[in-house]
């Protein structure tokens, strides 16, 4: 019984962590999908229009992608890349982009 | 009709119509602007309360011209938030370039 308990904390440990966003999977996911036009580590815009990402707020970038894959935000281009991710993608993605370096900061 | 009264009608009606047209308000002092976008861009940490929380997110080395492009999409509701479009539906063409420069940096 007590094993059963300890096995079930810790693949519940395991499952809060993943939901968090792992940034190495991030960076995996962003070079197939975003740095095309964002750069690798979100801070090297291929047009004018794309945004800077590295460095932003996480919690903003993650609702960002929610918003253009639900249709909350209307972008052709973005909800096209925003539907292939899953959920934990946009947590991963989130947590890669807010840990890399770019002029992006905040201003008064 | 007389061709006087013609004249004068049409040119009534042609200025009435540009005046339709230009339905931005007129350009505001760069400071005033500031002082709108300050009071949520510009305290650290600054979080949305309703209906999800999350950072407003940095501007200070933004793409000016998707800092221009979002403002615009607030002022139509193309993009959807209260707060935003009541703050872009005041800004003119000219305030959004203004302001994304100030925050985007020169040349960027």
């Amino acid at each position: 019984m007590n094993r059963a308990l300890v096995t079930l904390f810790a693949l519940a440990l395991a499952g809060a962590a993943q939901a968090a966003g792992n940034a190495e999977a991030g960076k995996t996911k962003a070079a197939q999908v975003c740095a095309a036009c964002h750069g690798p580590e979100g801070n090297k815009p291929t047009a004018p229009e794309n945004p800077v990402l590295a460095g932003q707020h996480q919690d903003y970038l993650a609702k960002a992608l929610k918003d253009y894959k639900t249709g909350k935000r209307n972008n052709a281009i973005m909800k096209g890349f925003a539907a292939s991710l899953s959920n934990q993608d946009i947590a991963d993605l989130a947590a890669w982009f807010t840990s890399q370096k770019s002029d992006l900061h905040f201003q008064r | 009709m007389h061709t006087l009264t013609r004249t004068a009608l049409a040119a009534a009606l042609a200025a009435l119509g540009s005046a339709a047209l230009a339905q931005q308000p007129a350009p505001s002092p760069l400071k005033n602007n500031l002082s709108m976008c300050a009071g949520c861009h510009g305290i650290p940490g600054y979080k949305t309360a309703y209906p999800e929380v999350y950072h407003v997110p940095k501007l200070g080395g933004q793409s000016p011209t998707y800092l221009v492009n979002a403002l615009k999409a607030y002022r139509s509701g193309e993009r959807s938030h209260p707060s935003m479009r009541g703050i872009a539906a005041g800004l003119s063409d000219k305030d959004m370039e203004e302001l994304a420069s100030y925050y985007g940096g020169a040349g960027k």
